[in-house]
């Protein structure tokens, strides 16, 4: 595991519990490193992952219980190992330091799961051709719609029918802010520092406000199910800094709401504000998330639940390495 | 419509309707006004889902022989709804709504403003009419330029 924040550790807990969907399925696992930014712990002969969380969680980092200052490319070239979790925080413009992790698993011949939008952003097509030159699986459920089946659903779809366009709510922040507004008539500025406070929305809320984190994700999303080669350039982004609680008021009073929607079609990429009919399968309230595919036969497939969360987005990962257990 | 006066005739003529998945809205005969041919005229109100299929029904109905006299504008037209938001107050707003008003089978049916605090943004929400799809699509990009170069934002309904 490269990266031990908030989703490595709900994942080593998951791990940790009797009767977790691997343990049911008899397939073993053991965690034979965990690299974080200070440094890493290896044991090749399987980690003692209650220590390991005990120390993550007292001093935010596993360093003081191996070596401090070892790093991940270090640990991900010279361990032997099936897979590599690539779980460290996105960043949109470089994708590093996620992508040479990945790069770097994928050369040294692992499959990887990763939870990362960053690298997909940047490089999607060098990382699948990349995949598949070296023979390794390479699963990003997680990236996309957090603990929604998203990625795989799209993939079903893509066989017996044809994706017309794709349009999201893939945003939990925006669309918490906006059903905030839209409930309590509040301004933005005063539900945005709510909802920090609540830890649904970050410090810098920059990256959802702006429609960035959403744009990301569609570009993830486009890309594997359209067959693009899009990156965050090609997305035409509107935030919803905008929207104030009179917007929504005159939409609501048209049988409207207004959400953060995503569109991927044959005109192109656009992230933007909506006006969602409010029994309209997008008209998801709270942190909710749901994916609307347009289709040539079924017409229209919508799935939502919980795009965030760590506890969530485990499962996401947990059904990547089950699919590549599988697959071995 | 017009129908010929004997049992039997008007069923024929609803039958399709349902069968295209119409929603009947109500049924009038103008026995007042019978033809002298002695037909009767019957006015249909339905709701169809697109013009694909009122055209399919027309010609259904044509080819069973039936006269169809006229059909009503109000059902041709499709509806949408847009928010402009910004300093519209001091915008030329009614620039946007001249130019639609000016383009053909388009037309503003609605306009509701809800003004923002001092120095705040304001909202406006407008419907659209338009005849097809595709004069939508052109009324809607002329909203999207000439709002643009007033710094206002269109917020769309989604799919269009």
């Amino acid at each position: 595991m490269v990266g031990f924040g908030n989703l490595g550790r709900a994942l080593a807990r998951i791990l940790l519990q009797d009767g977790n969907p691997l343990q049911r399925r008899k397939i073993e696992t053991s965690v034979v490193a965990i690299v974080d930014e200070k440094g890493g712990v290896i044991d090749e002969r399987g980690l003692r992952l209650e220590r390991v969380l005990e120390v993550a969680e007292k001093e935010g980092s596993v360093a003081s219980l191996g070596q401090p200052g070892l790093s991940a490319v270090e640990v991900i070239r010279s361990l032997e190992a099936d897979v590599v979790l690539e779980l460290t925080p996105t960043n949109i413009r470089t994708g590093e330091p996620g992508l040479t992790h990945i790069k770097e698993a994928m050369n040294s011949g692992k499959h990887v799961v990763t939870s990362n939008k960053g690298p997909l952003v940047a490089a999607f097509r060098e990382l699948t051709e990349l995949a598949q030159r070296r023979g390794v699986q390479f699963r990003y459920s997680a990236t996309v719609g957090g603990a929604i089946p998203v990625l795989s659903l799209a993939k079903r779809l893509c066989l017996g029918d044809r994706i017309l366009a794709i349009r999201g709510v893939l945003n939990g922040t925006t669309n918490y802010i906006l059903t905030r507004m839209e409930r309590e008539g509040l301004p933005q500025d005063i539900v945005l520092r709510e909802a920090q406070e609540l830890g649904i929305a970050e410090k810098d809320p920059t990256l959802d406000l702006e429609g960035i984190d959403t744009a990301c994700k569609l570009v993830i999303l486009a890309n594997s199910t359209l067959g693009l080669n899009a990156t965050l350039s090609d997305v035409n982004i509107t935030g919803i800094s905008r929207i104030t609680p009179e917007a929504l008021k005159l939409a609501k009073e048209a049988g409207y709401t207004v959400r953060l929607v995503g569109s991927a079609s044959s005109k192109g990429l656009s992230v933007r504000p909506s006006l969602v009919p409010l029994d309209h399968p997008l008209a998801v309230s709270g942190t909710l998330n749901a994916v609307c595919f347009e289709l040539e036969y079924a017409r229209e497939i919508t799935i939502s639940g919980f795009g965030a969360g760590p506890r969530e987005t485990s499962s996401a990962l947990l059904s990547d390495l089950l699919e590549i257990a599988q697959n071995l | 419509m017009e129908l010929e006066d004997k049992p039997g005739q008007l069923v024929k003529v609803l039958d399709p309707i349902a069968k295209l998945g119409g929603n009947i809205q109500s049924v009038i005969h103008l026995r007042e006004k019978k033809t002298p041919l002695g037909r009767l005229p019957v006015t249909v109100v339905f709701e169809i889902q697109d013009k694909e299929k009122l055209e399919r029904l027309l010609q259904n109905l044509r080819d069973m022989g039936i006269r169809i006299t006229q059909v009503g504008e109000k059902e041709l037209l499709i509806k949408t709804t847009l928010l402009l938001l910004g300093h519209i107050v001091h915008s030329d707003l009614q620039k946007i709504i001249d130019a639609l008003n000016a383009m053909e089978s388009v037309r503003v049916s609605d306009l509701t403003l809800a003004v923002g605090g001092v120095g705040m943004e304001s909202a406006a929400r407008m419907s659209l009419l338009a005849g097809n799809p595709e004069q939508l699509v052109r009324a809607l990009s002329l909203v999207e330029e000439m709002a643009s170069r007033m710094g206002l934002l269109v917020v769309r309904c989604v799919g269009q």
